[in-house]
Protein backbone atom coordinates (compact mmCIF):
# COMPACT_ATOMS: atom_id res chain seq x y z
CA UNK A 1 0.00 0.00 0.00
CA UNK A 2 1.21 3.49 -0.78
CA UNK A 3 2.14 5.50 2.32
CA UNK A 4 -0.31 8.45 2.46
CA UNK A 5 2.49 10.63 3.87
CA UNK A 6 4.40 10.08 0.64
CA UNK A 7 1.48 11.45 -1.39
CA UNK A 8 1.27 14.46 0.95
CA UNK A 9 4.96 15.22 0.39
CA UNK A 10 4.49 15.06 -3.39
CA UNK A 11 1.51 17.37 -3.02
CA UNK A 12 3.65 19.73 -0.98
CA UNK A 13 6.31 19.79 -3.68
CA UNK A 14 3.79 20.48 -6.44
CA UNK A 15 1.94 23.12 -4.39
CA UNK A 16 5.23 24.87 -3.76
CA UNK A 17 6.12 25.41 -7.40
CA UNK A 18 2.55 26.19 -8.42
CA UNK A 19 2.36 28.86 -5.72
CA UNK A 20 5.59 30.33 -7.10
CA UNK A 21 4.55 29.99 -10.76
CA UNK A 22 6.01 33.36 -11.69
CA UNK A 23 9.44 32.05 -10.72
CA UNK A 24 8.97 28.42 -11.64
CA UNK A 25 6.89 28.34 -14.82
CA UNK A 26 7.26 31.72 -16.51
CA UNK A 27 11.06 31.90 -16.97
CA UNK A 28 11.16 28.69 -19.03
CA UNK A 29 8.38 29.97 -21.27
CA UNK A 30 9.93 33.40 -21.73
CA UNK A 31 13.41 32.13 -22.55
CA UNK A 32 12.03 29.54 -24.97
CA UNK A 33 9.92 32.18 -26.67
CA UNK A 34 12.98 34.42 -26.98
CA UNK A 35 15.07 31.63 -28.51
CA UNK A 36 12.29 30.86 -30.98
CA UNK A 37 11.94 34.51 -31.97
CA UNK A 38 15.64 35.36 -32.13
CA UNK A 39 17.16 32.15 -33.45
CA UNK A 40 14.18 30.80 -35.31
CA UNK A 41 12.51 33.83 -36.82
CA UNK A 42 15.37 36.30 -37.12
CA UNK A 43 18.35 34.05 -37.89
CA UNK A 44 16.57 30.92 -39.03
CA UNK A 45 15.82 32.20 -42.52
CA UNK A 46 19.51 32.74 -43.14
CA UNK A 47 20.47 29.35 -41.77
CA UNK A 48 18.02 27.46 -43.94
CA UNK A 49 16.44 24.06 -43.38
CA UNK A 50 18.16 21.37 -41.29
CA UNK A 51 17.85 17.79 -42.45
CA UNK A 52 14.95 18.82 -44.60
CA UNK A 53 13.01 20.65 -41.94
CA UNK A 54 12.71 24.39 -41.29
CA UNK A 55 15.30 25.60 -38.79
CA UNK A 56 12.69 27.02 -36.45
CA UNK A 57 10.86 23.69 -36.15
CA UNK A 58 14.16 21.86 -35.85
CA UNK A 59 15.23 23.72 -32.69
CA UNK A 60 11.91 23.44 -30.80
CA UNK A 61 12.44 19.89 -29.43
CA UNK A 62 15.94 20.81 -28.21
CA UNK A 63 14.73 24.04 -26.61
CA UNK A 64 11.99 22.08 -24.88
CA UNK A 65 14.43 19.50 -23.53
CA UNK A 66 16.86 22.19 -22.38
CA UNK A 67 14.12 23.90 -20.39
CA UNK A 68 12.68 20.65 -19.06
CA UNK A 69 16.11 19.54 -17.81
CA UNK A 70 16.74 22.87 -16.13
CA UNK A 71 13.35 23.18 -14.52
CA UNK A 72 13.23 19.63 -13.19
CA UNK A 73 16.74 19.96 -11.78
CA UNK A 74 16.11 23.35 -10.24
CA UNK A 75 12.89 22.29 -8.58
CA UNK A 76 14.21 19.41 -6.53
CA UNK A 77 17.65 20.87 -5.85
CA UNK A 78 16.36 24.23 -4.64
CA UNK A 79 13.49 22.71 -2.69
CA UNK A 80 15.90 20.47 -0.78
CA UNK A 81 18.39 23.30 -0.36
CA UNK A 82 15.67 25.52 1.14
CA UNK A 83 14.52 22.74 3.43
CA UNK A 84 18.11 22.18 4.58
CA UNK A 85 18.80 25.86 4.95
CA UNK A 86 15.69 26.56 7.04
CA UNK A 87 16.03 23.17 8.74
CA UNK A 88 12.45 22.13 8.07
CA UNK A 89 13.90 19.09 6.34
CA UNK A 90 13.96 17.75 9.91
CA UNK A 91 10.15 17.74 9.94
CA UNK A 92 10.30 15.42 6.94
CA UNK A 93 13.16 13.27 8.23
CA UNK A 94 11.41 12.52 11.54
CA UNK A 95 8.13 11.61 9.82
CA UNK A 96 7.32 7.95 9.18
CA UNK A 97 8.66 8.09 5.62
CA UNK A 98 11.41 5.92 4.18
CA UNK A 99 14.45 7.42 2.48
CA UNK A 100 13.14 6.00 -0.76
CA UNK A 101 9.76 7.68 -0.27
CA UNK A 102 11.31 11.05 0.59
CA UNK A 103 13.68 11.03 -2.37
CA UNK A 104 10.93 9.90 -4.75
CA UNK A 105 8.53 12.57 -3.49
CA UNK A 106 11.09 15.31 -4.17
CA UNK A 107 11.92 13.71 -7.53
CA UNK A 108 8.28 13.39 -8.60
CA UNK A 109 7.61 16.99 -7.55
CA UNK A 110 10.41 18.17 -9.86
CA UNK A 111 9.24 15.77 -12.56
CA UNK A 112 5.83 17.47 -12.57
CA UNK A 113 7.46 20.87 -12.96
CA UNK A 114 9.55 19.60 -15.87
CA UNK A 115 6.57 18.00 -17.61
CA UNK A 116 4.31 21.03 -17.11
CA UNK A 117 7.05 23.30 -18.45
CA UNK A 118 7.61 20.99 -21.41
CA UNK A 119 3.94 20.84 -22.32
CA UNK A 120 3.54 24.61 -22.04
CA UNK A 121 6.63 25.23 -24.19
CA UNK A 122 5.34 22.84 -26.86
CA UNK A 123 1.97 24.62 -26.80
CA UNK A 124 3.64 28.01 -26.99
CA UNK A 125 5.80 26.79 -29.87
CA UNK A 126 2.71 25.65 -31.74
CA UNK A 127 1.26 29.10 -31.20
CA UNK A 128 4.40 30.89 -32.44
CA UNK A 129 5.27 28.41 -35.19
CA UNK A 130 2.05 27.01 -36.70
CA UNK A 131 3.94 24.62 -39.01
CA UNK A 132 5.39 22.79 -35.95
CA UNK A 133 3.52 19.56 -35.33
CA UNK A 134 4.01 16.61 -33.01
CA UNK A 135 4.05 13.26 -34.74
CA UNK A 136 3.86 11.00 -31.70
CA UNK A 137 2.12 12.40 -28.62
CA UNK A 138 2.61 9.29 -26.52
CA UNK A 139 6.35 9.12 -27.13
CA UNK A 140 6.69 12.88 -26.57
CA UNK A 141 5.05 12.50 -23.16
CA UNK A 142 7.29 9.55 -22.32
CA UNK A 143 10.37 11.69 -23.07
CA UNK A 144 9.04 14.58 -21.04
CA UNK A 145 8.41 12.29 -18.09
CA UNK A 146 11.64 10.25 -18.18
CA UNK A 147 13.95 13.20 -18.81
CA UNK A 148 12.22 15.32 -16.14
CA UNK A 149 12.39 12.41 -13.74
CA UNK A 150 16.08 11.75 -14.40
CA UNK A 151 17.17 15.35 -13.91
CA UNK A 152 14.87 15.94 -10.98
CA UNK A 153 16.52 12.92 -9.32
CA UNK A 154 19.90 14.45 -10.15
CA UNK A 155 18.62 17.64 -8.52
CA UNK A 156 17.88 15.65 -5.37
CA UNK A 157 21.44 14.30 -5.39
CA UNK A 158 22.99 17.75 -5.87
CA UNK A 159 20.52 19.30 -3.42
CA UNK A 160 21.67 16.92 -0.71
CA UNK A 161 25.31 17.29 -1.63
CA UNK A 162 25.47 21.08 -2.05
CA UNK A 163 26.54 23.32 0.79
CA UNK A 164 25.61 26.57 -0.90
CA UNK A 165 23.29 27.98 -3.52
CA UNK A 166 26.30 28.72 -5.70
CA UNK A 167 27.10 25.04 -5.97
CA UNK A 168 23.60 24.36 -7.25
CA UNK A 169 23.88 27.20 -9.75
CA UNK A 170 27.31 26.22 -10.97
CA UNK A 171 26.07 22.78 -11.90
CA UNK A 172 23.71 24.45 -14.37
CA UNK A 173 26.47 26.60 -15.81
CA UNK A 174 29.21 24.00 -15.95
CA UNK A 175 27.25 20.90 -16.82
CA UNK A 176 23.79 21.45 -18.28
CA UNK A 177 24.49 24.49 -20.40
CA UNK A 178 27.50 23.03 -22.24
CA UNK A 179 25.98 19.58 -22.58
CA UNK A 180 22.72 21.02 -23.92
CA UNK A 181 24.43 23.45 -26.28
CA UNK A 182 26.80 20.76 -27.54
CA UNK A 183 23.99 18.23 -27.60
CA UNK A 184 22.62 19.69 -30.79
CA UNK A 185 19.88 22.01 -29.63
CA UNK A 186 20.71 24.47 -32.40
CA UNK A 187 22.31 22.28 -35.03
CA UNK A 188 22.58 18.74 -36.21
CA UNK A 189 25.53 16.86 -34.81
CA UNK A 190 26.09 15.65 -38.35
CA UNK A 191 27.41 19.12 -39.11
CA UNK A 192 30.34 18.63 -36.70
CA UNK A 193 33.73 17.43 -37.94
CA UNK A 194 34.63 13.75 -37.31
CA UNK A 195 36.11 13.64 -33.81
CA UNK A 196 33.55 16.07 -32.34
CA UNK A 197 30.77 14.02 -33.77
CA UNK A 198 32.14 10.96 -31.95
CA UNK A 199 32.55 12.90 -28.70
CA UNK A 200 28.96 14.09 -28.96
CA UNK A 201 27.80 10.50 -28.88
CA UNK A 202 28.95 10.30 -25.26
CA UNK A 203 26.75 13.20 -24.26
CA UNK A 204 23.52 11.83 -22.74
CA UNK A 205 21.69 15.08 -23.39
CA UNK A 206 22.43 14.65 -27.09
CA UNK A 207 20.48 11.40 -27.04
CA UNK A 208 17.63 12.91 -25.09
CA UNK A 209 17.30 15.81 -27.51
CA UNK A 210 17.49 13.41 -30.42
CA UNK A 211 14.81 11.23 -28.91
CA UNK A 212 12.56 14.23 -28.40
CA UNK A 213 13.18 15.33 -31.99
CA UNK A 214 12.21 11.87 -33.14
CA UNK A 215 9.02 11.94 -31.07
CA UNK A 216 7.99 15.40 -32.24
CA UNK A 217 9.19 16.15 -35.74
CA UNK A 218 9.41 12.46 -36.52
CA UNK A 219 11.00 10.74 -39.47
CA UNK A 220 13.63 13.37 -40.25
CA UNK A 221 16.16 12.49 -37.59
CA UNK A 222 15.67 8.79 -38.12
CA UNK A 223 17.54 9.24 -41.37
CA UNK A 224 20.51 10.61 -39.49
CA UNK A 225 23.19 8.01 -38.85
CA UNK A 226 23.90 9.08 -35.28
CA UNK A 227 20.41 8.83 -33.97
CA UNK A 228 18.89 5.63 -32.85
CA UNK A 229 15.44 6.26 -31.35
CA UNK A 230 15.70 3.03 -29.41
CA UNK A 231 19.01 4.01 -27.85
CA UNK A 232 17.58 7.43 -26.94
CA UNK A 233 14.71 5.80 -25.16
CA UNK A 234 16.92 3.27 -23.38
CA UNK A 235 19.29 6.02 -22.20
CA UNK A 236 16.46 8.20 -20.91
CA UNK A 237 15.13 5.32 -18.86
CA UNK A 238 18.60 4.29 -17.75
CA UNK A 239 19.42 7.74 -16.35
CA UNK A 240 16.02 7.87 -14.69
CA UNK A 241 16.74 4.64 -12.88
CA UNK A 242 20.39 5.35 -12.03
CA UNK A 243 19.78 8.84 -10.61
CA UNK A 244 16.68 7.69 -8.72
CA UNK A 245 18.66 4.86 -7.21
CA UNK A 246 21.51 7.14 -6.07
CA UNK A 247 19.09 9.76 -4.70
CA UNK A 248 17.17 7.26 -2.61
CA UNK A 249 20.36 5.60 -1.43
CA UNK A 250 21.55 9.01 -0.15
CA UNK A 251 18.30 9.59 1.73
CA UNK A 252 18.26 6.04 3.11
CA UNK A 253 21.76 6.47 4.50
CA UNK A 254 21.19 10.05 5.54
CA UNK A 255 24.28 11.09 3.60
CA UNK A 256 25.08 14.72 4.57
CA UNK A 257 21.63 15.15 6.11
CA UNK A 258 21.90 12.97 9.19
CA UNK A 259 24.84 13.04 11.55
CA UNK B 1 5.15 -2.76 36.75
CA UNK B 2 4.94 0.59 35.06
CA UNK B 3 4.73 0.60 31.31
CA UNK B 4 7.79 2.00 29.55
CA UNK B 5 7.30 4.45 26.70
CA UNK B 6 10.94 4.91 25.71
CA UNK B 7 13.48 2.20 26.44
CA UNK B 8 17.12 2.97 25.72
CA UNK B 9 19.75 0.23 25.96
CA UNK B 10 23.54 0.56 25.74
CA UNK B 11 23.12 3.46 23.38
CA UNK B 12 26.34 4.74 21.90
CA UNK B 13 26.99 7.47 19.41
CA UNK B 14 30.38 8.31 18.02
CA UNK B 15 30.54 11.24 15.61
CA UNK B 16 32.99 10.90 12.72
CA UNK B 17 34.75 8.05 14.51
CA UNK B 18 36.11 10.52 17.07
CA UNK B 19 33.75 12.23 19.45
CA UNK B 20 31.86 9.86 21.73
CA UNK B 21 28.66 11.78 22.42
CA UNK B 22 26.83 8.93 24.15
CA UNK B 23 28.77 6.29 26.08
CA UNK B 24 26.33 3.40 26.21
CA UNK B 25 23.42 4.89 28.12
CA UNK B 26 20.46 2.95 29.55
CA UNK B 27 17.26 4.77 30.23
CA UNK B 28 13.64 3.87 30.88
CA UNK B 29 11.10 6.61 30.47
CA UNK B 30 7.80 5.54 32.06
CA UNK B 31 4.60 5.91 30.08
CA UNK B 32 2.66 8.99 31.07
CA UNK B 33 5.60 10.59 32.83
CA UNK B 34 6.77 14.17 32.49
CA UNK B 35 10.42 13.38 32.05
CA UNK B 36 13.27 15.86 32.22
CA UNK B 37 16.53 15.21 30.43
CA UNK B 38 18.97 17.60 32.02
CA UNK B 39 22.58 18.20 31.29
CA UNK B 40 25.09 20.88 30.40
CA UNK B 41 25.72 21.88 26.80
CA UNK B 42 27.26 19.07 24.81
CA UNK B 43 26.23 16.42 27.34
CA UNK B 44 24.44 14.36 24.69
CA UNK B 45 20.80 15.38 25.17
CA UNK B 46 20.14 16.45 21.61
CA UNK B 47 22.03 13.43 20.29
CA UNK B 48 19.80 11.12 22.32
CA UNK B 49 16.70 12.90 21.03
CA UNK B 50 18.07 12.78 17.49
CA UNK B 51 18.43 9.02 17.70
CA UNK B 52 14.91 8.58 19.10
CA UNK B 53 13.47 10.56 16.20
CA UNK B 54 15.69 9.37 13.36
CA UNK B 55 17.73 12.53 12.82
CA UNK B 56 20.95 10.97 14.05
CA UNK B 57 22.31 7.59 12.95
CA UNK B 58 22.91 5.13 15.77
CA UNK B 59 26.41 3.76 16.43
CA UNK B 60 25.34 0.85 18.62
CA UNK B 61 22.67 -0.08 21.14
CA UNK B 62 18.93 0.22 20.78
CA UNK B 63 15.98 2.52 21.37
CA UNK B 64 12.38 1.39 21.52
CA UNK B 65 9.32 3.63 21.58
CA UNK B 66 6.31 1.82 23.04
CA UNK B 67 7.95 -1.45 22.08
CA UNK B 68 8.84 -0.42 18.53
CA UNK B 69 12.52 -0.34 17.60
CA UNK B 70 13.43 3.05 16.11
CA UNK B 71 15.47 1.43 13.34
CA UNK B 72 13.70 -1.80 12.42
CA UNK B 73 10.22 -0.53 13.08
CA UNK B 74 10.79 3.17 12.46
CA UNK B 75 7.50 3.85 10.73
CA UNK B 76 5.59 2.73 13.81
CA UNK B 77 7.91 4.37 16.33
CA UNK B 78 7.96 7.72 14.54
CA UNK B 79 4.19 7.87 14.32
CA UNK B 80 4.17 7.81 18.13
CA UNK B 81 6.63 10.68 18.53
CA UNK B 82 6.24 14.41 18.12
CA UNK B 83 9.37 16.55 18.22
CA UNK B 84 9.73 20.24 18.83
CA UNK B 85 13.38 20.97 18.03
CA UNK B 86 15.32 23.61 19.87
CA UNK B 87 15.99 25.60 16.74
CA UNK B 88 12.88 27.00 15.09
CA UNK B 89 12.34 25.41 11.70
CA UNK B 90 9.51 26.32 9.39
CA UNK B 91 8.32 25.55 5.94
CA UNK B 92 7.99 29.20 4.92
CA UNK B 93 6.28 28.58 1.59
CA UNK B 94 2.88 28.07 3.17
CA UNK B 95 0.61 29.73 5.74
CA UNK B 96 0.91 28.15 9.17
CA UNK B 97 -2.42 26.37 8.88
CA UNK B 98 -1.20 24.56 5.77
CA UNK B 99 2.15 23.88 7.40
CA UNK B 100 0.39 22.20 10.31
CA UNK B 101 -1.88 20.22 7.99
CA UNK B 102 1.10 19.13 5.86
CA UNK B 103 2.95 17.98 8.95
CA UNK B 104 -0.09 15.98 10.04
CA UNK B 105 -0.29 14.57 6.51
CA UNK B 106 3.31 13.31 6.62
CA UNK B 107 2.16 11.13 9.52
CA UNK B 108 -0.62 9.63 7.43
CA UNK B 109 -3.64 11.71 8.44
CA UNK B 110 -6.21 12.22 5.69
CA UNK B 111 -6.58 15.71 4.27
CA UNK B 112 -9.80 16.28 6.21
CA UNK B 113 -8.39 15.03 9.52
CA UNK B 114 -5.18 16.96 8.99
CA UNK B 115 -7.01 20.27 8.57
CA UNK B 116 -9.26 19.50 11.52
CA UNK B 117 -6.22 18.85 13.71
CA UNK B 118 -4.56 22.01 12.35
CA UNK B 119 -7.61 24.04 13.38
CA UNK B 120 -7.61 22.51 16.86
CA UNK B 121 -3.92 23.32 17.29
CA UNK B 122 -4.34 26.89 16.06
CA UNK B 123 -7.13 27.41 18.56
CA UNK B 124 -5.27 25.75 21.46
CA UNK B 125 -2.27 27.97 20.88
CA UNK B 126 -4.23 31.14 20.23
CA UNK B 127 -3.11 31.37 16.62
CA UNK B 128 -6.43 31.15 14.79
CA UNK B 129 -6.21 34.77 13.66
CA UNK B 130 -2.79 34.12 12.17
CA UNK B 131 -3.83 30.98 10.27
CA UNK B 132 -3.20 32.59 6.89
CA UNK B 133 0.16 34.09 7.77
CA UNK B 134 3.45 32.38 7.06
CA UNK B 135 5.74 31.67 10.00
CA UNK B 136 8.06 34.47 8.89
CA UNK B 137 5.35 37.02 9.59
CA UNK B 138 4.89 35.97 13.21
CA UNK B 139 6.51 37.25 16.41
CA UNK B 140 9.10 35.14 18.24
CA UNK B 141 6.63 33.89 20.83
CA UNK B 142 4.10 32.95 18.19
CA UNK B 143 6.76 31.09 16.22
CA UNK B 144 7.57 29.06 19.31
CA UNK B 145 3.89 28.21 19.70
CA UNK B 146 3.70 27.06 16.06
CA UNK B 147 6.82 24.98 16.66
CA UNK B 148 5.15 23.11 19.51
CA UNK B 149 1.84 22.88 17.64
CA UNK B 150 3.71 21.20 14.77
CA UNK B 151 4.99 18.53 17.15
CA UNK B 152 1.48 17.89 18.48
CA UNK B 153 -0.57 18.08 15.32
CA UNK B 154 -0.54 14.33 14.63
CA UNK B 155 -1.53 13.65 18.24
CA UNK B 156 1.60 11.71 19.28
CA UNK B 157 1.84 9.53 22.38
CA UNK B 158 5.30 10.82 23.20
CA UNK B 159 6.07 14.51 22.95
CA UNK B 160 9.72 15.54 22.90
CA UNK B 161 10.48 19.18 23.63
CA UNK B 162 14.02 20.36 23.16
CA UNK B 163 14.33 23.65 25.05
CA UNK B 164 10.71 24.66 24.45
CA UNK B 165 10.81 27.89 26.40
CA UNK B 166 14.11 29.31 25.17
CA UNK B 167 13.58 32.99 24.45
CA UNK B 168 9.96 32.97 25.56
CA UNK B 169 8.49 35.62 27.84
CA UNK B 170 7.19 34.73 31.30
CA UNK B 171 3.51 34.93 30.40
CA UNK B 172 3.87 32.59 27.45
CA UNK B 173 6.10 30.29 29.44
CA UNK B 174 3.39 29.83 32.05
CA UNK B 175 0.76 29.36 29.37
CA UNK B 176 2.90 26.65 27.79
CA UNK B 177 3.52 25.02 31.17
CA UNK B 178 -0.20 24.84 31.84
CA UNK B 179 -0.87 23.37 28.44
CA UNK B 180 1.92 20.82 28.75
CA UNK B 181 0.61 19.75 32.15
CA UNK B 182 -2.82 19.32 30.61
CA UNK B 183 -1.44 17.12 27.82
CA UNK B 184 0.51 15.12 30.39
CA UNK B 185 -2.60 14.68 32.54
CA UNK B 186 -4.34 13.28 29.48
CA UNK B 187 -1.84 10.44 29.51
CA UNK B 188 0.81 11.61 27.04
CA UNK B 189 4.44 11.10 27.87
CA UNK B 190 6.49 14.28 27.69
CA UNK B 191 10.25 14.39 27.44
CA UNK B 192 11.72 17.79 28.16
CA UNK B 193 15.21 19.18 27.89
CA UNK B 194 15.74 22.57 29.38
CA UNK B 195 18.30 24.98 30.65
CA UNK B 196 15.86 26.32 33.19
CA UNK B 197 16.19 23.79 35.97
CA UNK B 198 13.30 25.46 37.76
CA UNK B 199 11.22 24.50 34.73
CA UNK B 200 12.13 20.84 35.21
CA UNK B 201 11.45 21.19 38.93
CA UNK B 202 8.03 22.69 38.26
CA UNK B 203 6.96 20.24 35.57
CA UNK B 204 8.81 16.95 35.72
CA UNK B 205 7.93 14.00 37.90
CA UNK B 206 11.16 12.30 36.93
CA UNK B 207 14.50 13.56 35.68
CA UNK B 208 17.67 12.03 34.33
CA UNK B 209 20.86 13.98 34.61
CA UNK B 210 23.21 13.40 31.72
CA UNK B 211 26.79 14.54 31.65
CA UNK B 212 29.55 13.84 29.18
CA UNK B 213 27.55 11.14 27.41
CA UNK B 214 26.52 9.27 30.54
CA UNK B 215 23.40 9.18 32.68
CA UNK B 216 24.62 9.97 36.17
CA UNK B 217 21.32 9.99 38.06
CA UNK B 218 17.68 9.28 37.42
CA UNK B 219 14.95 9.91 39.96
CA UNK B 220 12.08 12.16 40.96
CA UNK B 221 13.30 15.74 41.50
CA UNK B 222 12.17 15.68 45.14
CA UNK B 223 14.15 12.49 45.80
CA UNK B 224 17.25 13.92 44.16
CA UNK B 225 17.01 17.01 46.30
CA UNK B 226 16.49 14.96 49.43
CA UNK B 227 19.29 12.60 48.55
CA UNK B 228 21.85 15.05 47.31
CA UNK B 229 20.63 18.41 48.34
CA UNK B 230 21.74 20.18 51.40
CA UNK B 231 18.66 21.26 53.31
CA UNK B 232 19.10 23.33 56.42
CA UNK B 233 17.06 24.08 59.51
CA UNK B 234 18.34 27.09 61.36
CA UNK B 235 17.21 27.62 64.92
CA UNK B 236 17.96 30.74 66.91
CA UNK B 237 18.09 29.88 70.60
CA UNK B 238 18.63 31.71 73.85
CA UNK B 239 22.25 31.41 74.79
CA UNK B 240 21.96 30.17 78.37
CA UNK B 241 22.95 26.64 77.51
CA UNK B 242 26.31 27.04 75.81
CA UNK B 243 27.00 23.54 74.51
CA UNK B 244 23.89 21.46 74.06
CA UNK B 245 24.23 17.85 72.95
CA UNK B 246 21.91 17.52 70.01
CA UNK B 247 23.09 14.20 68.58
CA UNK B 248 22.24 12.26 66.46
CA UNK B 249 21.59 15.34 64.30
CA UNK B 250 24.21 16.82 62.07
CA UNK B 251 24.55 20.35 63.37
CA UNK B 252 26.84 23.19 64.16
CA UNK B 253 26.53 26.01 66.64
CA UNK B 254 27.57 29.56 66.05
CA UNK B 255 26.75 32.09 68.74
CA UNK B 256 23.06 31.62 69.34
CA UNK B 257 22.38 29.99 65.96
CA UNK B 258 22.18 26.21 65.53
CA UNK B 259 22.31 25.02 61.97
CA UNK B 260 21.03 21.51 61.25
CA UNK B 261 21.81 19.80 57.96
CA UNK B 262 19.14 17.34 56.91
CA UNK B 263 18.01 15.37 53.90
CA UNK B 264 14.36 15.65 54.75
CA UNK B 265 13.49 18.82 56.67
CA UNK B 266 9.77 18.08 56.97
CA UNK B 267 10.50 14.76 58.68
CA UNK B 268 13.28 16.05 60.92
CA UNK B 269 11.85 19.38 62.03
CA UNK B 270 9.45 17.99 64.71
CA UNK B 271 12.22 15.73 66.05
CA UNK B 272 14.60 18.64 66.26
CA UNK B 273 12.06 20.70 68.15
CA UNK B 274 11.47 17.95 70.70
CA UNK B 275 15.21 17.40 71.05
CA UNK B 276 15.68 21.08 71.83
CA UNK B 277 12.82 20.89 74.32
CA UNK B 278 14.47 17.89 76.00
CA UNK B 279 17.55 20.03 76.48
CA UNK B 280 15.34 22.82 77.77
CA UNK B 281 16.53 25.20 75.14
CA UNK B 282 14.25 28.11 74.31
CA UNK B 283 13.56 28.51 70.62
CA UNK B 284 13.49 32.13 69.43
CA UNK B 285 13.14 31.62 65.68
CA UNK B 286 13.15 28.79 63.13
CA UNK B 287 14.13 29.10 59.49
CA UNK B 288 14.47 26.43 56.86
CA UNK B 289 16.29 26.56 53.57
CA UNK B 290 15.67 23.97 50.93
CA UNK B 291 18.10 22.97 48.25
CA UNK B 292 16.95 23.40 44.66
CA UNK B 293 17.28 20.95 41.82
CA UNK B 294 19.69 23.43 40.33
CA UNK B 295 22.12 23.02 43.24
CA UNK B 296 21.87 19.26 42.88
CA UNK B 297 22.50 19.59 39.19
CA UNK B 298 25.55 21.75 39.64
CA UNK B 299 26.86 19.39 42.29
CA UNK B 300 26.44 16.37 40.04
CA UNK B 301 27.82 17.81 36.84
CA UNK B 302 30.40 20.19 38.28
CA UNK B 303 29.03 22.55 35.78
CA UNK B 304 27.40 25.88 35.72
CA UNK B 305 24.44 26.12 33.41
Amino acid sequence: MINPGFIVLIKREVMRFLALWKQTIMPGLISSALYIIVFGEALGHRIGPMEGISYISYIIPGLTMMSVINMAYQNSSSSIMQAKFLKFIEDILIAPLSGFEISMAFTIGGMFRGVINGILILLLSKLLVPEFTISNYGLTLIYLITVSWAFSALGVIIGIYARSWDQIGSFTTFVFMPLSMLGGVFWSVNMLPGIWKTISLFNPIYWMINGMRHATIGSVTEASINSSPTLSLILSFAFTIIFSFIASYMFEKGYKIKS
Amino acid sequence: MTEISVKIRKLRKIYDGKVEALKGINLDIPKGSFFGLLGPNGAGKTTAIGIMTGLVNITSGSVEVMGHDVIKDYKKSRRLIGLSPQELNFDVFFPIKDVLALNAGYYGLSNKDAYERADIMLEKFGLTEKAKNTARELSGGMKRRVQIAKALVHDPEVLILDEPTAGVDIELRHMLWDYLKEINNNGKTIILTTHYIEEAEALCNEVAIINDGEIIKQDAPANLINMLGNNKIMVRINTKNKSPDLSPFDYKVEDNLVEFSTKDPSRDLPKIISKLNENSIDILEINTSKSSLEEVFVKLTNNKL
